[in-house]
């Protein structure tokens, strides 16, 4: 919409703008020890810069079929990516929690809209339900009154911000390229084009072709089925990976506690 | 044989799930790279995962395809399993240095890489907060004053 008003500006221009803009917000927004007016001012001019990138972001988008599934689908990815900008630069690590609560809000969203109900819910119960909480037990634990030091600065904003938008750019290219042309993998000789245009008719169209999901009826049921059936080994591993990080995980906080306590008694002596 | 997938290029919601993808993880990866506090750190990776879960999904839908879900559902239970050891290992470092500071434990880097020294800064000129009043209603009780004179803490 934004791209036809704006026809001189190739898509190519707008993205690799929108990506400086969201590099530089994310350089002024992360905490740089800056006190005062000097903060506020930068802060502004991050939030705006970040307006910026997520225009850009916008105006090259792919429009989606009906008005309904753009508005649910812009509302939940704008929750999330503004969200996990928050988790990123807030100062204080309890709002940063928060935030990426709120990521994961709009992270579900996300995955609802693309098809995946079972794991919209699931990130919900198990990250927000979950994760976080554990989270934020331990920021209860550890995190010291008011504002430490070491949340007031950061190591190379600029550098890590260039690392970002540099891995942002090349991965909106590779998946711009997606729409334009077949990747160099999936270029066919004759033959195989033949043996394709062949199985083409016998098969069912592929889901891509009729933008129609799948895997949408009897879900979860199917779900279930694929992986207790196909990958049940792999279910079986992953039980005794949790078995084995609870007993890990206890054993590491009951020997550490008997190795702290010297430490912590060592400080308290001078 | 789901060949033909591969040839057909992805739907509009499919390349826009990617691209979300693609900026959460790169958020996470400049809040990893730039952030101090270790909890904020795990946080940032967690963000990159949720990214990596977004395009899976994506991909999934692409294909037709059930590999994307059950593998969201693996990185749901291995960042579960990440989670805890890497919280029990920020606690233990919090008990020996009393500080969730990764430059705390800067003697492990490379002996060719020079030293986080931190600058003084800027005090915060933080606003106290303004709390509303109820205005004062009813008669005071007397005080006691022995009461008020014994008691040392309220």
């Amino acid at each position: 919409m934004i791209a036809s008003i704006l026809p001189s500006i190739s898509p190519g221009t707008l993205l690799a703008g929108g990506i400086t803009a969201a590099a530089a917000s994310l350089w002024l927004l992360l905490p740089s020890g800056r006190s005062g007016a000097a903060d506020r001012t930068a802060r502004w001019l991050g939030w705006l810069l970040g307006i910026v990138a997520l225009a850009g972001f916008l105006a090259t988008g792919h429009r989606l079929g009906s008005v309904g599934e753009e508005a649910v689908f812009l509302t939940v990815a704008l929750v999330a990516v503004i969200s996990g900008a928050a988790t990123v630069v807030s100062r204080s690590p309890v709002y940063a929690a928060i935030w990426f609560a709120m990521a994961l809000a709009g992270v579900s969203g996300v995955l609802l809209v693309l098809g995946g109900q079972f794991l919209g819910v699931a990130t919900i119960v198990v990250y927000a339900g979950a994760i976080l909480v554990m989270f934020l037990f331990v920021l209860m634990l550890a995190q010291p009154a008011g504002l430490a030091p070491y949340d007031r600065v950061s190591t190379e904003p600029l550098l890590a911000a260039v690392a970002g938008a540099v891995l942002l750019g090349i991965l909106s290219l590779s998946i711009g390229r997606l729409t334009a042309e077949p990747p160099a993998c999936c270029l066919m000789g004759g033959t195989k084009a033949a043996l394709l245009a062949d199985s083409a008719t016998t098969e069912p169209p592929a889901a891509a072709a009729t933008g129609i999901d799948m895997l949408a009826d009897n879900h979860v049921a199917r779900l279930g089925g694929e992986l207790f059936g196909r990958h049940l080994l792999a279910v079986e591993v992953a039980g005794v990976l949790l078995l084995a990080a609870l007993i890990g995980s206890i054993a590491i906080v009951s020997r550490g506690a008997a190795d702290a306590e010297p430490a912590a008694a060592r400080r308290a002596v001078p | 044989m789901n060949l033909l997938a591969n040839t057909v290029a992805p739907s509009a919601l499919v390349i826009d799930g990617l691209v979300v993808g693609a900026i959460l993880f790169a958020l996470g990866l400049v809040g990893i790279l730039a952030r101090r506090n270790l909890i904020v750190m795990f946080l940032c990776a967690e963000l990159m995962l949720q990214g990596i879960s977004v395009s899976l999904v994506s991909w999934s839908r692409h294909h037709g395809d059930w590999g994307g879900h059950v593998l969201v559902i693996f990185v749901l239970t291995v960042a579960a399993c990440e989670a805890a050891v890497a919280l029990v290992f920020v606690l233990q470092a919090f008990a020996r240095t009393g500080r969730l500071d990764s430059a705390a434990w800067q003697s492990l880097r490379e002996s060719n890489l020079p030293r986080t020294i931190d600058r003084e800064l800027p005090a915060i000129d933080t606003v106290p907060p303004k709390f509303p009043k109820l205005a004062p209603a009813g008669v005071e009780p007397a005080a006691d004053e022995d009461a008020l004179h014994e008691r040392e803490h309220v």
